[in-house]
């Protein structure tokens, strides 16, 4: 290890199957001891590169290096990984301590003490101290999972895989182990990569996220940076609730506090921001607006809408909003009801890539 | 709530008093009730009280209870050997001695454990390496072998024995390809090598089946977590895998060693005068009329076979059932991706294997089909010439092949439509959770641990001779003995192909019948019974299966009757000569497959239980 490397880089990594192509040319670094999360509906791939990070498939083109070494043909258990299975696959034959001592059978524990000192330690860690002599059937499914945790982390890996670990578990428990897995991923510092389906975990959990679908990466990047600034029309609409929206450029200005330019959207004439893309009039253009910044009465870029319907979400209200035929989004702290005239800011608006 | 047909919600459809449905409601309700007491009763009377009085016969003689019958056998050193001393009063620390300096003699008793452990560790031989062709590797046909695996199962013996001695015979095709090759004879016939190997024609393929099982409900995830932390490939299989296998395997093995401990037809038919076990001396006694030392024997091996079940089911209650999901293994497929040792040698040991599974599973069934058209002169159609002019001329006393075949499929067809509601009931109750589950479990299940020699002296002392009810006596006569005889024999197996169909039924599919006002019975009906439909074919078929090759209780009830099936008959003919005996085999054969087919026909796709 020599820490210029990082952690994990997929270089332009193929997976087909006999029908089907999985993973398509992904290319990818994760950076030592970074929390890393491949984010994407069914049947994006994110499952698959992650099992051919583990050694369990094998590209079919490109490369796969852990630690700047190519690993291509290295069994699993020569890769010092550890990983988590959504299902927890714990070894139904053995107790709980046998279970997270198993990995010991093949590698001393990493702090150099005893076997049973490391499943302890570990057990204390995931909060299961004392639990060692029990079977894993007669344990809850979220302690389920935490054991499987500490049986992946006992041996010490480099790498911790976790192949959506929380989704068998419920919503309240899942926030609950999300802040635990994150507390002990920062506190041991281990380079994580984490596959979900879920946006909202990604979000919440990650240091950076890929955003995949149909077996390629649409955009990366810190989560805030992915929320804010999606860059297709699929990151806009998969994280987060969002309006998005297609016209053609009539107009293109740069007034020194950025790139602006007039979209006529259905007849009506909106300005948007456009510094990332600098559009020229007579291109077709989208754009996204989130709920939270439509706001009742704005200034600009006025649209009356009809509400159809309305979700209470307890500090907001979603709406459901019908504007000349076109389905929009609102978010409002008061609830919205009958006819309503909406503004954004143009600053608010952020181009995406036309598909 | 559902609307009512005057529109009116709030009267609700109870206010609506109709007496014909009231009473459909009423017989619909009580159906599985209904249904239970008269399977019970049947049971009583065609299984328990029949078996109960051979146990009575036993321990009753000239009216006394007595242990005589039972102490008899016990200081008999024919069926003890030297541990008979034990039972006559000599301290255990002689007998031990004796026994190791005399050179140990175990008896009947003793050597019917011998050939059923041999038989045992054979069928766990072949049948291992089958599951594991099963579970893991993918190849055109797979589907279809795994079904074959239930064929064996099914075949009736005394027809595979029939095989068995076309197969492996002096004069055998075996020995022909042997003799290019500048091997052989050999010469198997009569020995224990051959019921050895004819008992893993019928056990091997139970092995794989419940281990291919277990194999395949292995978490390919948990594989792959023990290969993360560090294991090898062999490493994962030894911690991971193989502990899930054992139960399985144990499993078959005790079944395996109480199905070949009280091997009947095969040992009669391949050990000549030479073998005898337990079952056939008590087959021998029956003829010889000598009921109590029968009755006796059968209680002394009805007791060890319960023994090694009941420590079986001791040892499977410590196992802890689980229901997980999981991602089975991957399948490889047959012909490797790429040429090294690693592929090739699992590979190699796997053609190997097909060599011996052809000569012990495929070879007796395709000689005794090439042997009933052969002779000494070669190509003949002469043994089914035979079997047609001993149709036209036979004596009254001898059996003839048509009324075989007949009684075959009527007995076939009436056990059919006993066993199969039989069946189904007993895995209705046995399925729900309640108190004293086990034991309907238990009680249910015993025919399937005694024997059919047993329950055709039961049935025939008990039930054809007639019950004395008050002043009059109950008479059950030829063709209801049976078929009461196969039904019972029958229908654990359709309990066991529709039973874990059931188990897998999603319970709030019934919950959610029953609170849209349907009955249980009419759950059972309109969720259940088509959700297990395919169970319900295979356990017909196997109902079927079991009754057209039924023979030890048969044999007993046929035996001076027109009442001989096809079974008897290849009995009959295969003591004056082979032949006649082949070509009847095939006609078995090829009836019961065609019994097979029609019941898969028309009762849609056959899939495997068990």
């Amino acid at each position: 290890m020599t820490g210029s490397e990082p952690a994990v880089e997929l270089d332009g990594v193929t997976r087909r199957y006999a029908e089907t192509t999985a993973v398509k040319a992904v290319s990818l670094t994760v950076r030592e001891g970074e929390f890393f999360t491949l984010v994407g509906p069914s049947g994006c791939g994110k499952t698959t590169t992650l099992r051919l990070l583990g050694g369990f498939d094998s590209p079919t083109a490109g490369a796969v290096r852990l630690a700047g070494e190519n690993v291509s043909g290295v069994p699993p258990e020569n890769r010092d990984i550890g990983i988590v299975f959504q299902n927890y696959a714990l070894f139904p034959t053995m107790t709980v301590r046998e279970n997270v001592a198993y990995g010991l059978n093949f590698a001393d524990p990493p702090d150099g003490g005893s076997t049973a000192d490391r499943v302890a330690e570990l057990l204390d860690l995931v909060d299961l101290a004392g639990m060692g002599e029990r079977d894993p059937t007669e344990l809850s499914g979220g302690q389920q999972q935490r054991v499987a945790l500490a049986r992946a982390l006992a041996p010490g890996p480099q790498l911790l895989l976790l192949d959506e670990p929380m989704s068998a578990l419920d919503a309240r428990l899942r926030e609950r182990l999300r802040v635990q897995l994150q507390a002990i991923q920062t506190e041991l510092g281990i380079t994580t990569v984490y596959v979900t389906h879920d946006q909202e975990e990604a979000l919440a959990i990650s240091d950076r996220v890929a955003v995949m679908r149909s077996g390629r990466v649409e955009q990366v990047g810190e989560p805030r940076a992915v929320y804010r600034r999606p860059e297709t029309r699929f990151v806009a609409a998969f994280l987060g609730d969002n309006n998005v929206l297609d016209g053609t450029v009539l107009d293109v200005t740069d007034r020194g506090d950025g790139v602006r330019a007039t979209v006529r959207v259905d007849g009506t004439e909106l300005v948007v921001r456009a510094d990332d893309r600098r559009p020229v009039p007579g291109d077709r253009l989208s754009f996204c607006v989130r709920p939270e910044a439509l706001v009742v009465d704005g200034a600009t870029n006025t649209l009356t809408a009809t509400v159809q319907s309305t979700e209470f979400l307890g500090e907001t209200t979603r709406a459901h909003l019908d504007w000349g035929g076109t389905e929009l989004l609102a978010r409002t702290a008061v609830p919205l009801d009958g006819s309503v005239t909406l503004g954004f800011d143009p600053a608010d608006a952020h181009v995406v890539a036309v598909e | 709530m559902t609307d009512t047909p005057d529109g009116d919600p709030a009267t609700g459809h109870d206010q609506q008093p109709d007496d014909a449905r009231g009473l459909v409601d009423r017989v619909e309700r009580r159906g599985l009730s209904v249904l239970a007491v008269v399977t019970a009763a049947v049971l009583l009377v065609m299984f328990y009280y029949p078996v109960g009085t051979v146990l009575v016969e036993a321990v009753f003689v000239d009216g006394a209870a007595t242990a005589r019958p039972f102490l008899d056998i016990l200081r008999d050193p024919f069926y003890l050997g030297d541990l008979a001393a034990l039972f006559d009063g000599r301290p255990p620390a002689d007998v031990v001695s004796d026994a190791i300096s005399g050179g140990p003699d175990f008896g009947l008793v003793g050597f019917t454990v011998y050939q059923a452990l041999l038989s045992t560790v054979a069928s766990v031989t072949l049948g291992v390496p089958l599951a594991y062709v099963l579970a893991r590797y993918e190849f055109p046909g797979r589907q279809t072998l795994r079904s074959l695996t239930i064929l064996p199962f099914v075949l009736p013996s005394i027809m595979v024995a029939t095989g068995f001695r076309a197969a492996f015979g002096a004069d055998s095709p075996l020995n022909g390809v042997l003799g290019l090759v500048g091997l052989g004879p050999v010469d198997l016939l009569f020995t224990l090598e051959a019921v050895v190997i004819a008992h893993a024609f019928y056990n091997a393929p139970l092995v794989a089946r419940v281990t291919v099982a277990a194999w395949e409900s292995v978490d390919a995830s948990a594989v792959e977590t023990a290969r993360s932390l560090g294991a090898s490939p062999l490493r994962a299989f030894r911690d991971v895998v193989a502990p899930q296998l054992y139960p399985s395997v144990l499993m078959g093995a005790a079944l395996s060693f109480v199905f070949t401990f009280g091997s009947f037809p095969i040992v009669l038919a391949l050990g000549d005068a030479e073998l005898m076990t337990v079952e056939v001396r008590v087959f021998r006694l029956v003829e010889s009329l000598d009921y109590a030392e029968a009755a006796a024997l059968a209680i002394v091996e009805l007791l060890i076979s319960l023994g090694v079940l009941y420590g079986y089911l001791r040892y499977e209650a410590r196992q802890s059932a689980r229901a997980r999901e999981i991602r089975p293994l991957p399948r490889r497929r047959f012909v490797p991706d790429s040429l090294s040792v690693r592929t090739l040698l699992p590979r190699a040991g796997l053609v190997v294997y097909a060599v011996v599974a052809l000569v012990v599973f495929v070879l007796p069934i395709a000689s005794m089909v090439q042997a009933s058209f052969t002779d000494t002169g070669g190509l003949t159609l002469d043994n089914y010439r035979f079997l047609l002019e001993r149709q036209a001329e036979a004596a009254a006393f001898q059996v003839q092949p048509w009324p075989a075949v007949r009684n075959s499929l009527l007995f076939g067809a009436a056990s059919l439509l006993v066993a199969v509601p039989m069946g189904v009931t007993v895995a209705v109750l046995t399925t729900r959770g309640y108190r004293g589950r086990k034991l309907v479990d238990a009680v249910a299940m015993a025919p399937l641990a005694v024997s059919g020699i047993v329950v055709g002296i039961g049935i025939l002392r008990g039930l054809v001779f007639g019950i004395e009810i008050g002043p009059t006596r109950l008479v059950v006569g030829g063709v209801a003995a049976v078929v009461a005889a196969h039904a019972v024999a029958a229908y654990p197996f359709v309990v066991r192909t529709v039973a874990p169909g059931l188990e897998r039924i999603d319970g709030t599919l019934v919950e959610s019948a029953r609170a849209l006002g349907a009955s249980r019975t009419r759950a059972l009906v309109d969720i259940e019974l088509p959700l297990i439909w395919p169970g319900v074919v295979a356990g017909a078929a196997f109902a079927l299966a079991i009754s057209m090759g039924e023979f030890s209780s048969t044999v007993v009830l046929a035996t001076g009757t027109d009442w001989y099936t096809m079974p008897v008959a290849i009995e009959r003919f295969i003591g004056r000569r082979l032949g006649p005996a082949t070509a009847m085999g095939v006609v078995l054969l090829v009836v019961t497959s065609a019994s097979f087919l029609v019941i898969d026909r028309l009762g849609g796709e056959y899939r495997d239980g068990l």
